[in-house]
């Protein structure tokens, strides 16, 4: 059965619940402009509609079990149009933070643990990581009007300072030249740090507020390193 | 006892102005009814009838019927085209009000429509009652000849000599006994939803649809004149809504989308409705049995759409979330109606100031109205009213009044 179908035993609500959550969801009139807007909506039966209403309603188990938080985006148009300011992608990560760790969803479960281990999501070591970056720079460097281009990898006093999303070190290394051929035409005094460069944030999108911190801490102690004042965070 | 004639200023001429003054002039009190728009009959005279085979108690008859009585009754003083400038009070009320020129003659206008059809910027405004007259009003904040005195164009076709773009503001007092406030309510303009109102012609509001059934008796696209095969409503637009400051909810949309769906559907029976609604808010002891029938005859879908795009050809697509499938899903639409919600109006807090009252605060329960004696409200000034609950108020307000020139404690 899918899951928009089930039913649900309201013997099991407890609207007291989550009354502590200032999510707004009380205030829901179940008007369905979330769900008509939704991107995700109809995906394994995702309704944000009927989110808000299990958490106005103190249904835990039933969320917590749900892949419903999982679906979502949390890309932030339902609360764009909810006509009672409902912030639903917040409500939705609350509900991530109640699973217990080992029954997140695998690839961001795995992914989080490598980056609290290793600074990345991949667990991509630092050797690796910097070779990278120097061949794509060396590639740059061979293209007309970008000669003598360099990376600059972890330089003191820089004046901006930019993580990286795994992925472009990953399967997506041309993506990296974009940014990088506007720091250069721009005249930008910029630089990536070597260690703990990971602009995914996966503490924050599976609700775990420790991990979050952790991970946000350690950008902010490589701008306290390196002496930057402006941090560019393109995640 | 009172000494009659009594004298009472009722301010507004929507259907609760009209029906506090026509009982009011029952009762042996002469009225001045100031109205600040060149017509009478407010809001509810656009409304069409919504017959079926068998009447539907809709009410835009009795506003017809009220605005005639009104016209024909010499104890009424119709003062249209009025803007009120300052209230006295020493006992009694002295209002002293400014009132535009009439630019065109009512005893000479024979309502051909001349100047109507050839204006060339739309200046030239029609009623919506053959007793309104004249029929036709010039907007002077549009006429060419009022900003720059280069078109002539409507004085010239009149075949009556009707027209004549020139005359000075009257000033006019008004001495009453007492005052009734039948300030009405706006509708809300719903540009700030994601509907392209404004920018998709087959989007319209639920007055602009009564326009259209009025003028053409059939529910017409308004980018190429042809009738509709799939209409969907959208209910609540403006109404029930936070984020705009309107929790309320506007009481007469669910009655009176519901009324005209099916109006449209016994007059074609082809033609496919489909309404998008939160709930369905009854009103009135007949109004369940108009909702069980609505739920055989019509397509009801719980979920209010995120989105409208503009095909090619004037056709819209609706955004909305499928009930059965959960999915967002795009569907096509010939014209699509959205049920705009009733707001204070804003004119009410001018009229507020001059008497030192206030209204009540929609927006909040506890936000009763605090009205100075001699002061009455009638009709939606007071919260979202339909025609028929408008009648009945302006009933009551006008025997308040009654009581209040007999002298009885407080009138009320």
């Amino acid at each position: 059965m899918k899951e928009a179908q089930k039913i649900i035993d309201l013997n099991q609500a407890d609207p007291q619940k989550f009354r502590s959550w200032n999510f707004l969801q009380d205030f829901c009139i179940t008007c369905g402009l979330c769900a008509s807007s939704c991107p995700a909506s109809g995906i394994d039966g995702f309704d944000p509609r009927k989110v808000v209403r299990m958490v106005s309603l103190g249904l835990e188990q039933e969320l917590v079990d749900s892949k419903f938080p999982w679906i979502c985006t949390m890309c932030g148009k339902c609360e764009e149009v909810c006509p009672m300011q409902i912030n639903i992608p917040d409500l939705v990560r609350s509900i991530r933070g109640l699973r217990d760790r080992d029954k997140v969803p695998g690839t961001l479960h795995k992914g989080l643990q490598a980056a609290l281990k290793t600074g990345n999501n991949l667990g991509l070591p630092k050797d690796d990581f910097i070779f990278i970056l120097e061949d794509v720079g060396e590639e740059i460097a061979e293209e007309p009007g970008f000669e003598g281009f360099k990376v600059p990898i972890d330089k003191k006093g820089a004046n901006v300072l930019t993580t990286v999303h795994n992925k472009l070190v990953n399967t997506q290394n041309e993506d990296l030249k974009h940014w990088w051929k506007i720091f250069y035409a721009a005249g930008e005094d910029w630089t990536i740090p070597s260690d703990n460069w990971e602009g995914t944030n996966w503490g924050y999108f599976t609700g775990d507020d420790e991990a979050m911190k952790t991970m946000t801490g350690r950008i902010l102690e490589n701008m306290r390193r390196l002496e930057v004042k402006t941090l560019l965070w393109p995640e | 006892m009172a000494q009659f004639p009594k004298n009472v200023m009722v301010i507004g001429g929507g259907v609760a102005g009209l029906a506090t003054a026509l009982t009011l002039s029952d009762l042996g009190i002469r009225v001045d009814l100031v109205e600040k728009s060149d017509f009478l009959g407010g809001h509810a005279i656009r409304f069409a009838c919504k017959a079926t085979d068998e009447c539907v108690k809709c009410g835009a008859c009795m506003v017809e019927e009220k605005l005639g009585q009104a016209v024909a009754d010499p104890s009424i003083r119709l003062l249209t085209g009025c803007r009120i400038e300052n209230i006295e009070r020493n006992g009694r009320f002295k209002a002293d009000l400014t009132r535009r020129p009439a630019y065109i003659d009512a005893d000479k206008c024979t309502a051909c429509g001349l100047c109507y059809r050839d204006c060339p910027e739309g200046a030239v405004h029609r009623g919506y009652s053959a007793s309104t007259r004249p029929f036709y009003a010039v907007d002077v904040a549009h006429c060419l000849q009022f900003k720059d005195q280069s078109c002539r164009r409507c004085i010239e076709v009149c075949p009556e000599d009707a027209i004549s773009l020139s005359g000075e503001p009257q000033k006019l007092t008004c001495e009453a006994d007492a005052v009734v406030v039948a300030t009405g309510f706006d509708a809300f303009r719903p540009v700030s939803k994601p509907y392209g109102y404004g920018r998709f012609k087959n989007v319209v509001t639920s007055l602009e649809m009564e326009d259209i059934l009025r003028e053409n008796g059939a529910p017409v696209r308004p980018t190429d004149g042809e009738p509709a095969r799939k209409m969907a409503f959208i209910q609540c637009v403006g109404s029930r809504d936070a984020s705009l400051g309107h929790l309320w909810c506007s009481r007469i949309c669910c009655g009176t989308s519901m009324r005209m769906a099916r109006m449209l559907k016994h007059r074609e029976p082809e033609l496919e409705v489909t309404f998008f609604y939160i709930d369905i808010q009854t009103f009135g002891r007949d109004f369940d049995s108009v909702h069980r029938r609505i739920q055989e005859e019509m397509r009801l879908v719980r979920a209010i759409p995120g989105d409208i795009y503009e095909n090619e050809d004037g056709g819209l697509k609706v955004v909305h979330q499928d009930v059965d499938s959960g999915e967002s899903v795009k569907e096509d639409f010939d014209l699509v109606v959205l049920s705009v919600g009733l707001t204070p109006a804003e004119g009410t807090q001018e009229v507020a100031g001059l008497l030192q009252l206030r209204t009540a605060d929609w927006e909040n329960p506890f936000g009763e109205a605090v009205v100075p004696e001699g002061v009455f409200l009638a009709g939606a000034v007071a919260g979202p009213m339909g025609i028929a609950d408008s009648v009945a108020d302006a009933g009551r307000a006008a025997l308040e009044v009654r009581g209040y020139l007999d002298g009885k404690p407080g009138g009320k």
